[in-house]
């Protein structure tokens, strides 16, 4: 039971890089808008970026899996 | 009775499963889904590289577009890019067969019976093998090994020390250990970020499929909701081969990229190796 509890403490982590994500999402958007032929030369850094904000919410996430299903 | 029945339905490991064992060496589920992988790729290119025609075919073409594409994004990277375009590709394709793999009927839900005292449980035959920490981080290895090997060989081995230890010398004592983290750091992401999106994949999954069944009111549901999580599951597949294949292109780039700062290089090659053979 303690540790159910701990692992929904831990998803509160993956806070941080939903803001991230919105940010980089939203900045890619208005780079595309504002040049659409960009589109090429943003797409890998754009996945790249989002990759690394993703994996800190991967983090938490793998902790409260770790929490939920190792006895 | 609901709860009890989809707690049941449930039933995800952390672990691999053990399948059999051949003196020290467990053979895992997951084993057998990497080996899955691997065959399924070598066959499709033993059977493309029997007759490769001029004008390629539908079979062709599929092989041959993921190839060029991914190529195309190597060659922008560094004026090297050729001596490491096979490993980011290679990464590339058994990331993507591994990841759909895990997707197909049968793979985790055909399988042995096996009884212990706390109940019957399934062990099946073939599990994703990136739903397996042991297998990506064995990828992060590889990337890692060649990253830093790429630094040591273009640095030496005092420059690559002297590039963790940073700039001004006397930061030296603070900056080495935290070049040295970040170094370190880079392997646990890469093989976090990978088994965690398809692990998540795998308990999404499951758990729509025991959400949706335990509802047996509104039977159609079970069949229409995780094959929209399915689709989902298809983009995460790819796009997470592709961020892994990427990410290793980036840190090679990285250790190269470090060198031109140097001077003994620039005075004889051409300036910018960027743009040119940007459409490999």
């Amino acid at each position: 039971m303690n540790s159910n509890l701990a692992a929904g403490l831990a998803m509160i982590g993956a806070i941080g890089p939903g803001i991230g994500l919105g940010i980089g999402f939203s900045k890619a958007m208005e780079a595309l808008g504002r040049n659409p032929e960009a589109s090429g030369t943003i797409f890998v850094p754009y996945i790249l970026g989002l990759a690394l904000t993703e994996a800190i919410g991967i983090y938490c996430f793998v902790v409260s899996l770790i929490l939920i299903f190792t006895k | 009775m609901p709860v009890a029945a989809s707690e049941s339905l449930i039933h995800v490991s952390i672990q691999a499963e053990t399948l059999f064992t051949i003196g020290p060496l467990h053979v895992t589920n997951s084993m057998a889904g990497a080996i899955l992988a691997s065959a399924i790729l070598l066959v499709a290119f033993w059977i493309y590289l029997r007759r490769p025609a001029m004008v390629p075919g539908r079979f062709q073409s599929a092989l041959e577009l993921p190839i060029e594409w991914l190529a195309g994004i190597v060659a922008g990277s560094t004026s090297r890019w050729r001596s490491y375009v096979a490993l980011v590709i290679g990464l590339f394709l058994m990331i993507l067969v591994a990841n759909w793999l895990g997707l197909l009927p049968g793979v985790g839900t055909i399988g042995l019976a096996r009884h212990t005292q706390a109940g019957t449980e399934l062990v099946p035959f073939v599990r994703p093998a990136s739903a397996d920490l042991n297998f990506t981080l064995g990828l992060a290895l590889i990337t890692f090994v060649v990253f830093v090997w790429w630094g040591v060989r273009l640095h030496g081995p005092l420059g690559y020390l002297k590039e963790l230890a940073g700039e001004p010398r006397y930061m030296a004592p603070l900056m080495f250990p935290i070049h040295l983290i970040s170094e370190l750091s880079r392997l646990v992401s890469l093989s976090m970020r990978l088994f965690g999106n398809v692990f998540a994949g795998e308990v999404l999954l499951a758990t729509m499929l025991a959400l949706t069944t335990a509802v047996v009111f509104v039977l159609p549901l079970a069949f229409f909701v995780p094959a929209v999580f399915l689709g989902l599951e298809l983009l995460f597949g790819f796009v997470q081969a592709l961020v892994f294949a990427l990410l290793t292109m980036a840190y090679i780039t990285l250790a190269i990229a470090e060198q031109r700062g140097g001077h003994q290089d620039d005075a004889h090659s051409p300036p910018a190796p960027e743009g040119a053979p940007a459409h490999g």
